[in-house]
Protein backbone atom coordinates (compact mmCIF):
# COMPACT_ATOMS: atom_id res chain seq x y z
CA UNK A 1 0.00 0.00 0.00
CA UNK A 2 1.56 3.23 -1.35
CA UNK A 3 5.37 3.22 0.19
CA UNK A 4 4.70 0.99 3.25
CA UNK A 5 6.14 -2.23 2.96
CA UNK A 6 5.99 -3.11 7.15
CA UNK A 7 5.87 -6.85 7.73
CA UNK A 8 3.26 -7.63 10.06
CA UNK A 9 4.39 -8.42 14.10
CA UNK A 10 4.73 -12.04 13.74
CA UNK A 11 2.99 -13.83 16.13
CA UNK A 12 4.82 -14.29 19.90
CA UNK A 13 6.22 -11.01 19.30
CA UNK A 14 7.28 -8.64 22.30
CA UNK A 15 4.94 -6.03 22.69
CA UNK A 16 7.06 -2.75 20.89
CA UNK A 17 8.27 0.05 22.74
CA UNK A 18 6.73 3.57 23.98
CA UNK A 19 6.01 5.71 20.93
CA UNK A 20 9.15 8.26 20.67
CA UNK A 21 8.36 11.94 21.44
CA UNK A 22 7.15 14.07 18.48
CA UNK A 23 5.64 10.83 16.75
CA UNK A 24 2.41 9.55 17.10
CA UNK A 25 1.77 5.51 16.35
CA UNK A 26 -0.74 4.15 14.37
CA UNK A 27 -1.61 0.43 14.66
CA UNK A 28 -2.91 -0.25 11.39
CA UNK A 29 -2.80 -3.12 8.40
CA UNK A 30 -1.55 -2.13 4.58
CA UNK A 31 -5.17 -3.39 3.05
CA UNK A 32 -7.63 -2.21 5.74
CA UNK A 33 -9.99 0.35 4.76
CA UNK A 34 -10.55 1.56 8.34
CA UNK A 35 -6.97 2.34 8.69
CA UNK A 36 -6.62 3.93 5.68
CA UNK A 37 -8.81 6.51 6.95
CA UNK A 38 -6.23 7.13 9.94
CA UNK A 39 -3.59 7.28 7.59
CA UNK A 40 -5.46 9.49 5.13
CA UNK A 41 -5.36 12.32 7.90
CA UNK A 42 -2.15 11.70 9.06
CA UNK A 43 -1.00 12.36 5.38
CA UNK A 44 -2.79 14.72 5.06
CA UNK A 45 -2.05 16.69 8.03
CA UNK A 46 1.43 16.02 7.37
CA UNK A 47 1.54 14.42 11.47
CA UNK A 48 5.10 12.52 11.85
CA UNK A 49 4.17 9.16 12.28
CA UNK A 50 5.03 5.61 12.75
CA UNK A 51 3.35 2.12 11.24
CA UNK A 52 2.93 -0.97 13.27
CA UNK A 53 1.06 -3.56 10.83
CA UNK A 54 -1.06 -6.11 12.69
CA UNK A 55 -1.84 -9.74 11.25
CA UNK A 56 -5.80 -9.61 12.09
CA UNK A 57 -5.48 -13.47 11.07
CA UNK A 58 -2.96 -14.13 14.02
CA UNK A 59 -3.03 -11.01 16.21
CA UNK A 60 -0.28 -10.67 18.83
CA UNK A 61 -1.55 -11.03 22.36
CA UNK A 62 0.18 -7.51 23.44
CA UNK A 63 -1.80 -6.73 20.75
CA UNK A 64 -5.48 -6.70 22.90
CA UNK A 65 -3.73 -4.28 25.46
CA UNK A 66 -3.69 -1.73 23.10
CA UNK A 67 -7.66 -2.41 22.00
CA UNK A 68 -9.84 -4.90 23.66
CA UNK A 69 -11.42 -5.28 20.51
CA UNK A 70 -8.18 -6.13 18.91
CA UNK A 71 -9.18 -4.13 15.95
CA UNK A 72 -7.32 -1.70 13.89
CA UNK A 73 -6.29 1.14 13.67
CA UNK A 74 -5.07 2.49 16.91
CA UNK A 75 -3.34 5.50 17.85
CA UNK A 76 -0.97 5.31 20.42
CA UNK A 77 0.97 9.15 21.43
CA UNK A 78 3.99 8.98 23.89
CA UNK A 79 2.17 9.66 26.27
CA UNK A 80 1.20 6.33 26.15
CA UNK A 81 -2.44 7.05 25.43
CA UNK A 82 -4.66 4.51 23.16
CA UNK A 83 -7.25 6.36 20.91
CA UNK A 84 -9.11 3.66 18.46
CA UNK A 85 -12.54 3.63 16.26
CA UNK A 86 -11.15 5.18 13.08
CA UNK A 87 -13.91 8.22 13.15
CA UNK A 88 -12.76 9.34 16.25
CA UNK A 89 -8.82 8.31 16.00
CA UNK A 90 -9.68 10.68 12.95
CA UNK A 91 -11.02 13.62 15.18
CA UNK A 92 -9.00 13.21 17.63
CA UNK A 93 -5.53 14.35 14.75
CA UNK A 94 -7.59 16.99 13.74
CA UNK A 95 -7.92 18.19 17.35
CA UNK A 96 -4.68 17.58 18.61
CA UNK A 97 -2.63 18.58 15.35
CA UNK A 98 -2.08 22.37 14.32
CA UNK A 99 -2.00 23.28 10.48
CA UNK A 100 -5.14 22.51 7.84
CA UNK A 101 -8.03 21.49 9.87
CA UNK A 102 -10.24 19.07 7.87
CA UNK A 103 -12.94 19.54 10.55
CA UNK A 104 -14.97 22.85 9.75
CA UNK A 105 -14.97 25.11 12.77
CA UNK A 106 -19.14 25.84 11.85
CA UNK A 107 -20.51 23.90 14.31
CA UNK A 108 -23.52 23.49 11.54
CA UNK A 109 -21.21 22.52 8.66
CA UNK A 110 -19.59 20.20 11.21
CA UNK A 111 -22.87 18.88 12.10
CA UNK A 112 -22.78 18.25 8.33
CA UNK A 113 -20.55 16.31 8.00
CA UNK A 114 -21.43 13.92 10.48
CA UNK A 115 -24.78 13.74 9.37
CA UNK A 116 -23.30 12.80 5.75
CA UNK A 117 -20.74 10.54 7.87
CA UNK A 118 -24.39 8.89 9.38
CA UNK A 119 -25.64 8.62 6.18
CA UNK A 120 -22.61 6.50 4.53
CA UNK A 121 -22.74 4.23 7.40
CA UNK A 122 -24.33 1.22 5.56
CA UNK A 123 -22.10 0.83 3.17
CA UNK A 124 -18.87 -0.60 4.18
CA UNK A 125 -21.23 -3.67 5.94
CA UNK A 126 -22.83 -3.82 2.35
CA UNK A 127 -19.67 -4.01 0.66
CA UNK A 128 -18.30 -6.98 3.53
CA UNK A 129 -21.20 -8.71 2.60
CA UNK A 130 -20.50 -8.64 -1.06
CA UNK A 131 -16.89 -9.94 -0.62
CA UNK A 132 -17.81 -12.54 1.75
CA UNK A 133 -20.49 -13.66 -0.31
CA UNK A 134 -20.57 -17.38 -0.84
CA UNK A 135 -19.12 -18.15 -4.48
CA UNK A 136 -23.38 -19.38 -5.72
CA UNK A 137 -24.40 -16.06 -5.15
CA UNK A 138 -25.01 -13.52 -7.05
CA UNK A 139 -24.84 -10.70 -5.76
CA UNK A 140 -27.55 -8.83 -7.63
CA UNK A 141 -29.09 -7.97 -4.12
CA UNK A 142 -26.12 -6.37 -2.90
CA UNK A 143 -25.69 -4.38 -5.58
CA UNK A 144 -28.94 -2.78 -5.87
CA UNK A 145 -28.61 -2.05 -1.99
CA UNK A 146 -25.40 -0.23 -2.70
CA UNK A 147 -26.95 2.04 -5.97
CA UNK A 148 -29.60 2.81 -3.54
CA UNK A 149 -26.78 4.28 -0.83
CA UNK A 150 -24.80 5.69 -3.53
CA UNK A 151 -28.26 7.97 -4.48
CA UNK A 152 -28.27 8.86 -0.63
CA UNK A 153 -24.82 10.31 -1.56
CA UNK A 154 -25.33 11.78 -5.27
CA UNK A 155 -28.56 13.85 -3.72
CA UNK A 156 -25.54 15.56 -0.79
CA UNK A 157 -23.68 16.53 -3.70
CA UNK A 158 -26.70 17.84 -5.86
CA UNK A 159 -28.68 19.46 -2.88
CA UNK A 160 -24.53 21.03 -1.63
CA UNK A 161 -23.91 21.79 -5.33
CA UNK A 162 -20.54 21.24 -4.32
CA UNK A 163 -17.54 18.64 -5.90
CA UNK A 164 -16.93 17.30 -2.16
CA UNK A 165 -19.10 16.36 1.00
CA UNK A 166 -18.19 19.16 2.73
CA UNK A 167 -17.44 21.97 0.37
CA UNK A 168 -15.52 22.81 -2.75
CA UNK A 169 -12.65 21.33 -1.27
CA UNK A 170 -11.97 18.61 0.11
CA UNK A 171 -12.60 17.91 4.19
CA UNK A 172 -13.04 15.31 6.66
CA UNK A 173 -16.17 13.32 5.47
CA UNK A 174 -14.63 13.34 1.98
CA UNK A 175 -11.23 11.12 3.74
CA UNK A 176 -13.48 9.16 5.67
CA UNK A 177 -15.63 7.27 2.79
CA UNK A 178 -12.84 7.60 -0.25
CA UNK A 179 -11.55 3.90 1.65
CA UNK A 180 -14.74 2.07 0.11
CA UNK A 181 -14.80 3.74 -3.00
CA UNK A 182 -11.07 2.80 -3.92
CA UNK A 183 -11.95 -0.71 -3.52
CA UNK A 184 -15.37 -0.37 -6.14
CA UNK A 185 -13.24 -1.24 -8.91
CA UNK A 186 -10.92 -4.21 -7.96
CA UNK A 187 -14.30 -5.52 -6.34
CA UNK A 188 -15.77 -5.24 -9.69
CA UNK A 189 -18.62 -3.04 -8.10
CA UNK A 190 -18.25 0.23 -10.05
CA UNK A 191 -21.13 -0.20 -11.77
CA UNK A 192 -23.16 0.74 -9.07
CA UNK A 193 -21.80 4.46 -9.61
CA UNK A 194 -23.61 4.14 -13.20
CA UNK A 195 -26.64 6.55 -12.43
CA UNK A 196 -24.76 9.33 -10.16
CA UNK A 197 -22.80 11.33 -12.25
CA UNK A 198 -21.60 13.54 -9.52
CA UNK A 199 -20.39 10.64 -7.21
CA UNK A 200 -18.35 9.42 -10.00
CA UNK A 201 -16.75 13.05 -10.76
CA UNK A 202 -16.25 12.86 -7.09
CA UNK A 203 -14.19 9.54 -7.29
CA UNK A 204 -11.95 11.47 -9.90
CA UNK A 205 -11.38 14.37 -8.13
CA UNK A 206 -10.45 12.35 -4.97
CA UNK A 207 -8.10 10.62 -6.68
CA UNK A 208 -6.21 13.74 -7.46
CA UNK A 209 -5.33 14.66 -3.82
CA UNK A 210 -1.83 14.61 -3.16
CA UNK A 211 -2.56 12.31 0.28
CA UNK A 212 -5.04 9.86 -1.45
CA UNK A 213 -2.90 9.25 -4.47
CA UNK A 214 0.15 8.93 -1.90
CA UNK A 215 -1.63 5.99 -0.28
CA UNK A 216 -3.55 4.44 -3.41
CA UNK A 217 -3.42 0.62 -3.24
CA UNK A 218 -2.19 -1.43 -6.28
CA UNK A 219 -5.10 -3.37 -7.45
CA UNK A 220 -3.36 -6.69 -8.22
CA UNK A 221 -1.96 -6.32 -4.56
CA UNK A 222 -5.82 -5.91 -3.16
CA UNK A 223 -6.72 -8.82 -5.14
CA UNK A 224 -3.93 -10.80 -3.87
CA UNK A 225 -4.85 -9.77 -0.72
CA UNK A 226 -8.37 -10.34 -0.73
CA UNK A 227 -8.10 -13.91 -2.08
CA UNK A 228 -5.89 -14.70 0.75
CA UNK A 229 -7.63 -13.03 3.40
CA UNK A 230 -10.87 -14.72 2.29
CA UNK A 231 -9.09 -17.96 3.13
CA UNK A 232 -8.05 -17.26 6.06
CA UNK A 233 -4.78 -17.38 5.39
CA UNK A 234 -2.14 -15.76 7.93
CA UNK A 235 -0.12 -14.60 5.16
CA UNK A 236 -2.66 -12.45 3.71
CA UNK A 237 -1.50 -9.38 5.57
CA UNK A 238 2.02 -9.46 4.48
CA UNK A 239 0.91 -9.99 0.71
CA UNK A 240 3.07 -8.64 -1.77
CA UNK A 241 5.86 -8.23 0.76
CA UNK B 1 -44.88 25.77 22.67
CA UNK B 2 -43.23 24.29 26.04
CA UNK B 3 -42.03 20.71 26.92
CA UNK B 4 -45.73 19.32 28.03
CA UNK B 5 -47.78 20.41 24.98
CA UNK B 6 -49.82 18.10 23.15
CA UNK B 7 -47.83 16.47 20.34
CA UNK B 8 -48.37 17.95 16.42
CA UNK B 9 -51.09 14.82 14.92
CA UNK B 10 -51.05 13.98 11.60
CA UNK B 11 -53.20 16.82 9.63
CA UNK B 12 -51.46 19.42 11.48
CA UNK B 13 -50.38 22.81 9.51
CA UNK B 14 -46.07 22.50 9.90
CA UNK B 15 -44.97 25.04 12.36
CA UNK B 16 -43.46 28.31 11.72
CA UNK B 17 -40.11 29.41 11.33
CA UNK B 18 -38.04 29.21 14.78
CA UNK B 19 -38.06 32.54 16.20
CA UNK B 20 -34.54 34.65 16.82
CA UNK B 21 -32.87 33.42 19.73
CA UNK B 22 -34.34 30.41 20.36
CA UNK B 23 -33.78 27.01 18.84
CA UNK B 24 -36.17 24.18 18.31
CA UNK B 25 -36.09 20.84 19.07
CA UNK B 26 -38.80 17.98 17.99
CA UNK B 27 -39.28 15.87 20.02
CA UNK B 28 -41.37 13.37 22.32
CA UNK B 29 -41.48 13.48 26.41
CA UNK B 30 -40.52 9.68 26.84
CA UNK B 31 -38.38 9.03 23.97
CA UNK B 32 -34.90 8.67 25.76
CA UNK B 33 -32.64 9.84 22.49
CA UNK B 34 -34.51 13.24 22.67
CA UNK B 35 -33.79 12.99 26.04
CA UNK B 36 -30.49 13.31 25.44
CA UNK B 37 -30.76 16.77 23.82
CA UNK B 38 -33.60 18.48 25.77
CA UNK B 39 -30.72 16.96 28.71
CA UNK B 40 -28.07 19.38 27.07
CA UNK B 41 -29.89 22.61 26.50
CA UNK B 42 -30.88 22.52 30.08
CA UNK B 43 -27.48 21.90 31.06
CA UNK B 44 -26.41 24.55 29.15
CA UNK B 45 -29.35 26.80 29.91
CA UNK B 46 -30.16 27.24 26.30
CA UNK B 47 -33.39 29.00 24.95
CA UNK B 48 -35.70 26.35 23.22
CA UNK B 49 -39.16 25.91 22.36
CA UNK B 50 -40.02 22.16 21.81
CA UNK B 51 -42.52 20.44 19.53
CA UNK B 52 -43.73 17.02 20.29
CA UNK B 53 -44.49 14.92 17.58
CA UNK B 54 -46.88 11.92 17.96
CA UNK B 55 -44.68 9.47 16.72
CA UNK B 56 -47.50 6.66 15.80
CA UNK B 57 -49.50 9.25 13.49
CA UNK B 58 -47.20 11.85 12.16
CA UNK B 59 -47.41 14.47 10.44
CA UNK B 60 -46.77 14.59 7.36
CA UNK B 61 -44.88 18.48 7.31
CA UNK B 62 -42.58 16.67 10.07
CA UNK B 63 -40.54 14.63 6.84
CA UNK B 64 -39.75 18.13 5.56
CA UNK B 65 -37.49 17.77 8.99
CA UNK B 66 -36.48 14.05 9.03
CA UNK B 67 -36.59 11.83 5.79
CA UNK B 68 -37.78 9.15 8.18
CA UNK B 69 -39.11 11.43 10.73
CA UNK B 70 -37.31 10.52 13.59
CA UNK B 71 -36.87 12.42 16.72
CA UNK B 72 -34.85 14.23 18.03
CA UNK B 73 -34.12 17.31 15.43
CA UNK B 74 -33.08 20.21 16.28
CA UNK B 75 -33.83 23.49 14.30
CA UNK B 76 -32.49 27.11 14.39
CA UNK B 77 -33.70 29.91 13.48
CA UNK B 78 -31.37 29.74 10.19
CA UNK B 79 -33.49 26.90 9.18
CA UNK B 80 -30.78 24.93 9.72
CA UNK B 81 -31.36 21.21 10.85
CA UNK B 82 -29.46 18.99 12.71
CA UNK B 83 -30.06 15.52 13.29
CA UNK B 84 -28.93 11.93 14.88
CA UNK B 85 -29.32 13.11 18.90
CA UNK B 86 -25.20 12.46 19.62
CA UNK B 87 -24.68 14.85 16.81
CA UNK B 88 -27.48 16.92 18.17
CA UNK B 89 -25.71 16.76 21.15
CA UNK B 90 -22.24 18.11 20.30
CA UNK B 91 -23.53 20.67 17.89
CA UNK B 92 -25.15 22.18 20.74
CA UNK B 93 -21.91 22.38 22.82
CA UNK B 94 -20.14 23.43 20.01
CA UNK B 95 -22.54 25.98 19.08
CA UNK B 96 -23.55 27.92 22.67
CA UNK B 97 -21.64 29.30 24.77
CA UNK B 98 -21.00 28.70 28.73
CA UNK B 99 -20.24 25.53 30.29
CA UNK B 100 -18.88 22.82 27.96
CA UNK B 101 -20.03 19.28 28.11
CA UNK B 102 -17.39 17.73 26.47
CA UNK B 103 -13.44 18.12 27.69
CA UNK B 104 -11.44 20.66 26.09
CA UNK B 105 -8.42 18.02 25.92
CA UNK B 106 -8.46 16.01 22.57
CA UNK B 107 -7.96 12.57 24.17
CA UNK B 108 -10.39 13.43 26.66
CA UNK B 109 -12.86 14.15 24.24
CA UNK B 110 -11.73 11.41 22.35
CA UNK B 111 -12.05 9.01 25.20
CA UNK B 112 -15.36 9.83 25.84
CA UNK B 113 -16.68 9.26 22.29
CA UNK B 114 -14.87 5.53 22.90
CA UNK B 115 -17.20 4.89 26.17
CA UNK B 116 -19.98 5.89 23.94
CA UNK B 117 -19.05 2.98 21.89
CA UNK B 118 -18.92 1.02 24.72
CA UNK B 119 -22.79 1.57 25.00
CA UNK B 120 -24.15 1.15 21.65
CA UNK B 121 -25.98 -2.37 22.90
CA UNK B 122 -28.18 -0.57 26.35
CA UNK B 123 -30.68 1.30 24.34
CA UNK B 124 -31.70 -2.02 22.33
CA UNK B 125 -31.19 -4.70 25.10
CA UNK B 126 -33.59 -2.32 27.43
CA UNK B 127 -35.94 -1.44 24.86
CA UNK B 128 -36.10 -5.42 23.56
CA UNK B 129 -36.84 -6.45 27.31
CA UNK B 130 -39.32 -3.46 27.98
CA UNK B 131 -41.38 -5.09 24.83
CA UNK B 132 -40.94 -8.93 25.93
CA UNK B 133 -41.93 -8.08 29.59
CA UNK B 134 -45.08 -6.05 28.72
CA UNK B 135 -46.10 -8.87 25.75
CA UNK B 136 -45.95 -11.54 28.59
CA UNK B 137 -42.97 -13.12 26.94
CA UNK B 138 -39.51 -14.56 28.80
CA UNK B 139 -36.69 -12.70 28.91
CA UNK B 140 -34.11 -14.02 31.16
CA UNK B 141 -31.21 -14.19 27.88
CA UNK B 142 -31.86 -10.54 27.41
CA UNK B 143 -31.37 -9.32 31.05
CA UNK B 144 -28.24 -11.35 31.08
CA UNK B 145 -26.66 -9.64 28.19
CA UNK B 146 -27.69 -6.06 29.66
CA UNK B 147 -26.07 -7.28 33.31
CA UNK B 148 -23.14 -7.98 30.97
CA UNK B 149 -23.32 -4.38 29.10
CA UNK B 150 -23.44 -2.98 32.90
CA UNK B 151 -20.40 -5.30 34.12
CA UNK B 152 -18.49 -3.60 31.55
CA UNK B 153 -19.34 0.04 32.34
CA UNK B 154 -18.73 -1.24 35.96
CA UNK B 155 -15.24 -2.07 34.68
CA UNK B 156 -14.56 1.24 33.37
CA UNK B 157 -15.78 2.83 36.36
CA UNK B 158 -13.45 0.61 38.80
CA UNK B 159 -10.54 1.55 36.73
CA UNK B 160 -10.51 5.31 36.29
CA UNK B 161 -12.19 5.18 40.08
CA UNK B 162 -14.54 8.63 39.38
CA UNK B 163 -17.37 9.14 40.31
CA UNK B 164 -18.80 9.73 36.48
CA UNK B 165 -18.01 8.60 33.35
CA UNK B 166 -15.91 11.49 32.65
CA UNK B 167 -14.21 12.25 35.85
CA UNK B 168 -15.38 13.66 39.26
CA UNK B 169 -17.74 15.96 37.63
CA UNK B 170 -20.59 15.02 35.23
CA UNK B 171 -20.05 16.19 31.62
CA UNK B 172 -21.45 15.00 28.25
CA UNK B 173 -21.05 11.12 28.24
CA UNK B 174 -23.14 10.90 31.40
CA UNK B 175 -25.84 12.79 29.92
CA UNK B 176 -25.66 10.80 26.82
CA UNK B 177 -26.08 7.54 29.39
CA UNK B 178 -28.48 8.72 31.70
CA UNK B 179 -32.46 8.37 29.98
CA UNK B 180 -31.92 4.61 29.72
CA UNK B 181 -30.61 4.29 33.45
CA UNK B 182 -33.41 6.63 34.64
CA UNK B 183 -36.08 3.97 32.51
CA UNK B 184 -34.55 0.89 34.50
CA UNK B 185 -37.50 1.47 37.47
CA UNK B 186 -40.25 1.74 34.67
CA UNK B 187 -39.38 -1.08 32.39
CA UNK B 188 -39.15 -3.43 35.48
CA UNK B 189 -35.43 -4.18 34.75
CA UNK B 190 -33.46 -2.23 37.76
CA UNK B 191 -32.40 -5.41 39.15
CA UNK B 192 -30.22 -5.42 36.31
CA UNK B 193 -27.84 -3.01 38.32
CA UNK B 194 -27.72 -5.33 41.10
CA UNK B 195 -24.22 -6.67 40.75
CA UNK B 196 -22.65 -3.80 39.62
CA UNK B 197 -22.47 -0.95 42.44
CA UNK B 198 -20.50 1.58 41.57
CA UNK B 199 -22.66 2.01 38.51
CA UNK B 200 -25.32 2.42 41.32
CA UNK B 201 -23.70 4.74 43.19
CA UNK B 202 -23.53 6.33 39.43
CA UNK B 203 -27.08 6.38 39.33
CA UNK B 204 -27.69 7.65 42.31
CA UNK B 205 -25.00 11.06 42.08
CA UNK B 206 -26.75 11.78 38.68
CA UNK B 207 -30.10 11.88 40.37
CA UNK B 208 -28.65 14.27 42.43
CA UNK B 209 -27.69 16.52 39.16
CA UNK B 210 -29.89 19.57 38.75
CA UNK B 211 -30.69 19.24 35.17
CA UNK B 212 -31.57 15.19 35.74
CA UNK B 213 -33.74 16.54 38.31
CA UNK B 214 -35.53 18.92 36.52
CA UNK B 215 -36.61 16.61 33.22
CA UNK B 216 -37.02 13.44 35.65
CA UNK B 217 -40.08 11.87 34.12
CA UNK B 218 -42.98 11.46 36.68
CA UNK B 219 -42.86 7.84 37.17
CA UNK B 220 -47.08 7.14 37.13
CA UNK B 221 -46.94 9.20 33.92
CA UNK B 222 -44.50 7.30 32.58
CA UNK B 223 -46.37 3.72 33.44
CA UNK B 224 -49.60 5.55 32.06
CA UNK B 225 -47.56 6.32 29.36
CA UNK B 226 -46.20 2.72 28.67
CA UNK B 227 -49.90 0.94 29.55
CA UNK B 228 -51.79 3.08 26.67
CA UNK B 229 -48.71 2.79 23.94
CA UNK B 230 -48.55 -1.23 24.62
CA UNK B 231 -52.45 -1.64 24.44
CA UNK B 232 -51.57 0.96 20.89
CA UNK B 233 -53.96 3.61 22.21
CA UNK B 234 -53.28 6.81 19.80
CA UNK B 235 -53.87 8.99 22.63
CA UNK B 236 -50.90 7.08 24.84
CA UNK B 237 -48.87 10.64 23.50
CA UNK B 238 -50.89 12.66 25.27
CA UNK B 239 -50.87 10.63 28.56
CA UNK B 240 -50.81 12.96 32.12
CA UNK B 241 -51.04 16.27 30.20
CA UNK B 242 -53.49 18.95 31.31
CA UNK B 243 -54.90 20.99 28.62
Amino acid sequence: QGRDRRRVSPAGSAPPGPVPEGLIRVYSMRFCPFAQRTLLVLKAKGIGHEIININLKNKPEWFFKKNPLGLVPVLENSQGQLIYESAITCEYLDEAYPGKKLLPDDPYEKACQKMVFELFSKVPPLVTRFVRRQNNEDGSGIKEELRKEFTKLEEVLTNKKTAFFGGNSLSMIDYLIWPWFERLEVLELNECTDHTPKLKLWMAAMREDPAVSALLIEAKALRGFLDLYLQNSPEACDYGL
Amino acid sequence: TGPSNPPSPAGSSPPGPVPEGLIRVYSMRFCPYAHRTRLVLRAKGIRHEVININLRNKPEWYYTKHPFGQIPVLENSKCQLIYESVIACEYLDDAYPGRKLYPYDPYERARQKMLLELFYKVPYLTKECLVAIRCGRECADLKLALRQEFCNLEEILGYQNTIFFGGDCISMIDYLFWPWFERLDVYGIADCLNHTPALRLWTAAMKQDPTVCALLIDRNIFLGFLNLYFQNNPDAFDFGLTC
